[in-house]
């Protein structure tokens, strides 16, 4: 890397470098005839785009050569000839240029057979997703600890540029405030299943409580109650059922998954009968949402006079207090040592059962809270408004790159975790993808994103 | 199966079995009171076909959960969706119609689904929740985009199946054939594999066992029952739905906890699963009897999410229990409740026989007909009915005395039989041949009874189909 000249050594890459830059140039040259563009313009986008790429190749290219210097170097005696060629590259990087070639011929074959494909646009997207992938696997290996967040930042910017060059009004304020709203609400249901999940445990009771706080608000509100009461006593709600749901999965840990399944089909199903009690409307709440509510969480909120809805802050607020919560305080290290491993931290006179019970504590809580915020945002009651958050809340909380087996990760993870999840929305929003596409795309997204950094060791490795 | 070293360990195992059996007699007793109509060659049959889709994915989930590492394929229910639509849809394009066609589409997508699955735990080694996850939102992704409403027709040949007119269906064939085929499977070394590495797969591979062959092979069943759980719930609603499926990976996670299997793995079985399935279609059978209008539903929802805690707490405790009372063999519990529930529902079903009879007691009847309630009415009926022997003329003709001592010495004999039966069986590890013998009794008692009884298909339906819609409306909402 310390080289005076940037310039790999082996002719075998320098090779391959000005073959691979010559032929997308090539390919970009002819776009841009195919397009009708103006010859100068075309010339000139050629020659930026491969004195770009030839650039960014050559420094990929030096990262290869340092890696397998530093390997040379430690395995010396066993490495007889750290020999430079197609081969050695080829054993280093397997899967690495088997996905660049899937992802290539998937791009060519898409271009000879759809007319309308051919434009710059996906030109450059495919080079990005061709770039992403040499990035997350060759430069998130510097990255020791925090290599999920770095995959996910790269992708969470790949998104964005991909999307503001397909979709017209992206970078505008409304998308990106709509954006901020959702996220906020998905990431504040995501702060307890955070810390749930880093001391190994599940909570599917979320939807269900996100519903239930939904209707039992608007009803409490109904009754008379003045809503600041209401919210408050719905969220003591929560939080005592959260405290049920940690004493009784203490005993249970492994089976936590099922047993908030539970916990969470009875709150669920008694808020709707308690609600329907004296009720023409079975399980629907009708009624007007209080002001401030509504100005919390709508579209249209204010606040203090900036035309964006304070729960975006709100959410920021959150977010700082459990990011610097969890690395600087007593508290958020034990978390990290429960979750890590429970019996030396039991030996350093850690409570398991007091932290468990309280991760999932603060996760009823916010549950509650995202309820209520909803109620504020869409002005009806509605018990099914928390059921794309089953799914979602763990979605995020694992391609974010938080384990699901305790110990590591955090919620800065998590609200990157988030952020992928809302930006790809709108953009699969943006390309016109119905729902059910969307949720087939995060589906596939999951096993891959999660390969990168989340594997497991072989078992052989275990015993 | 060889013998095991250490009888007490297996016990211990099967200890789980309690809850499951006892739930189960007491849900049915309670849904025979309340419905007699169950009962019945319609009742049996619409409600197996009802009860199929549920069992066969519990098993599903039951072959991948004995597998280990906390898999819990959340993706069961959207894959049973993606088949019924996958099916639904050859079928309208006339590509796949025949019955031998469908069955291996059908069995094909769910191994070859399942094997994937198994590869990509195997090779990618990240954990089978996360990939199941995926699995769920991608398939209940795009069973929306194959069919996006509710729509299509199955296969003409499938057509009769769901109507449930008789218990000897298709539907149970298939289930008998499952069941059958599992416990087959248990006799093998490859079963004695399966749980190692579920309950320790370090000790497994230690031991040369081929882990990873062992994990798709569990993973293959898993398939072929999801196949099989897809082609009941197609003959169940005769059309494609793409949404319905997906609650059955909730009910059926449910199930597979109530039946008593440990989804870390190494301990579960065909029976347990079983049990649990149908103790949760049962709890939807009883709970649609009762008339709770809008709230139905909610109802059920709450009644579904108590029992699941509750069973799973039992579970903790059973261990405790089980320290006390390691003589209480889940078996011969089975057959006992057996006994006690064919008698309450021959009771049942035998008690308006005798209605014309009625003599001393016809004024009671006249009268409480009109001024008690009937709930009260019906205790009577139930509970209260005089000997109808004592009014026949060749009927024997017992004293007090006589009756007391006749009724001891029969008690007696029943209790010292019982006890014997149960501390013999205490130790064993699968039923024996004596309790095949008295289940079978059982059974064919059961259809004696029906056969004798002219009026025994006359009253099924619309009770049945009530109860059956009602069941299958999902008590949670879902998108």
């Amino acid at each position: 890397m310390a080289a005076p000249v940037n310039i790999p050594r082996s002719p075998f890459l320098i090779w391959l470098n000005i073959t691979i830059t010559v032929v997308v140039a090539g390919i970009g040259f002819i776009m841009g005839f195919v397009q009708g563009l103006e010859v100068q313009l075309v010339i000139l986008y050629t020659i930026i785009s491969s004195i770009a790429l030839l650039w960014g190749l050559n420094y990929l290219a030096l990262i290869f050569e340092a890696h397998r210097d530093q390997l040379g170097e430690t395995e010396k005696e066993v490495v007889h000839d750290p020999a430079v060629g197609p081969v050695h590259l080829w054993r280093g990087n397997r899967v690495l240029i088997l996905a660049i070639a899937g992802l290539l011929i998937l791009y060519l074959v898409l271009v000879a057979t759809i007319s309308e494909f051919r434009t710059i646009s996906n030109l450059i997207t495919f080079l990005i997703l061709e770039a992403i992938l040499v990035f997350a696997f060759k430069v998130s290996k510097a990255f020791v600890y925090n290599r999920s967040a770095f995959t996910g930042l790269t992708i969470l910017v790949a998104i964005i540029v991909i999307s503001s060059f397909t979709i017209e009004g992206f970078v505008s304020g409304v998308n990106i405030k709509s954006i901020l709203v959702f996220a906020a609400f998905l990431g504040i249901a995501c702060v307890g299943q955070t810390l749930v999940a880093l001391l190994g445990g599940l909570d599917l009771s979320i939807p269900f409580l996100i519903g239930s706080s939904n209707i039992g608000l608007l009803y409490l509100i109904e009754l008379g109650v003045p809503s600041w009461l209401a919210v408050i006593i719905v969220i003591v709600i929560g939080g005592a059922i959260g405290f049920l749901n940690g004493i009784l999965s203490y005993k249970v840990q492994g089976q936590a998954l099922v047993l908030t399944l539970g916990m969470g089909f009875a709150v669920s199903g008694s808020t709707q009968i308690l609600t329907s009690i004296g009720s023409v409307f079975k399980g629907n709440v009708f009624g007007t949402v209080p002001d401030w509510l509504r100005n919390l969480a709508a579209m249209n909120g204010e606040t203090f006079g900036l035309s964006f809805p304070p729960i975006i802050v709100i959410w920021g607020a959150i977010s700082v207090v459990m990011i610097v919560g969890l690395r600087r305080t007593a508290y958020g290290r034990y978390i990290y040592a429960l979750g890590g491993n429970r019996k030396p931290a039991r030996l350093q006179n850690i409570s398991e059962f007091r932290y468990w019970t309280l991760a999932y504590i603060i996760s009823g809580v916010f549950s509650t809270v995202t309820g209520a915020l909803l109620l504020g945002w869409s002005g009806g009651g509605f018990i099914g408004v928390g059921e794309p958050y089953l799914f979602m809340t763990l979605a995020a909380v694992v391609i974010g790159g938080t384990s699901l087996l305790g110990g590591y990760g955090g919620y800065g993870f998590t609200v990157i975790g988030v952020l992928v999840l809302q930006v790809l929305t709108s953009f699969l929003i943006g390309i016109g993808l119905e729902y059910e596409w969307q949720k087939f795309i995060f589906g596939l997204l999951i096993v891959p994103m999660v390969a990168l950094y989340g594997r497991l060791p072989h078992i052989r490795t275990q015993i | 199966m060889a013998t095991d070293v250490n009888p007490t360990r297996a016990s211990f195992d099967r200890i789980f079995l309690l809850v499951p059996i006892v739930l189960f007699f007491v849900l049915l007793t309670v849904a025979v009171i309340r419905a007699p109509s169950l009962i019945s060659m319609s009742g049996l049959g619409s409600a197996t076909i009802v009860a199929a889709p549920l069992i066969l994915a519990t098993y599903a989930l039951m072959a991948v959960a004995i597998a280990g590492r906390g898999t819990v394929d959340l993706a069961v229910g959207p894959l049973l969706g993606f088949i019924n639509v996958i099916i639904i849809k050859l079928n309208g394009l006339d590509l796949i119609t025949s019955p031998f066609g469908v069955f291996i589409l059908a069995l094909g997508i769910g191994v070859l689904y399942q094997v994937l699955f198994a590869l990509i735990i195997l090779l990618v080694r990240i954990q089978p929740i996360i990939v199941s996850l995926s699995g769920f939102l991608a398939l209940s992704g795009i069973n929306l985009v194959i069919l996006p409403r509710p729509s299509g027709l199955a296969p003409d040949w499938m057509m009769s199946w769901g109507l449930g007119e008789t218990i000897f269906s298709p539907v149970l064939l298939i289930l008998i054939l499952a069941t059958g085929g599992w416990l087959l499977f248990t006799l093998t070394p490859f079963y004695r594999h399966l749980r190692l590495m579920g309950h320790d797969e370090r000790a497994a591979y230690a031991s040369g066992v081929r882990i990873n062959l062992v994990r798709i092979g569990a993973h293959c069943f898993a398939g072929i029952f999801i196949g099989l759980a897809a082609i009941t719930y197609t003959s169940l609603i005769s059309s494609g739905d793409p949404t319905q499926g997906t609650t059955y990976t909730l009910t059926a996670v449910t199930a597979l906890v109530l039946g008593g299997v440990s989804l870390a793995g190494g301990r579960g079985g065909v029976t347990g699963s079983l049990l649990g399935a149908l103790s949760l279609f049962l709890i939807g059978y009883i709970l649609a009897t009762f008339n709770f209008g809008g709230i139905q539903g909610f109802v059920t929802e709450l009644s579904y999410g108590v029992i699941l805690v509750l069973s799973l707490l039992l579970t903790v405790l059973i261990p405790f229990i089980a320290r006390y009372i390691k003589y209480i063999p889940p078996f011969a519990t089975f057959v006992v409740l057996t006994t006690i529930f064919a008698s309450t529902m021959l009771h049942i079903k035998t008690r308006d026989d005798f209605q014309p009879t009625y003599t001393g007691t016809v004024v009671v009847e006249k009268q409480s007909s009109t001024d008690i309630s009937p709930a009260t009415r019906d205790a009577l009926r139930y509970l209260l009915l005089p000997s109808m022997m004592a009014d026949r003329e060749d009927a024997w003709q017992f004293n007090t005395l006589q009756r007391m001592v006749a009724s001891s010495i029969i008690g007696l004999i029943m209790i010292t039989f019982v006890f014997r039966f149960i501390v013999v069986e205490a130790q064993s590890l699968r039923l024996g041949p004596l309790l095949y013998g008295v289940i079978c009794t059982l059974i064919l008692l059961l259809f004696w009874t029906f056969s004798s009884r002219s009026d025994a298909g006359k009253h099924p339906s619309e009770q049945h189909i009530v109860v059956q819609k009602t069941w299958l409306e999902p008590p949670w909402p879902h998108p």
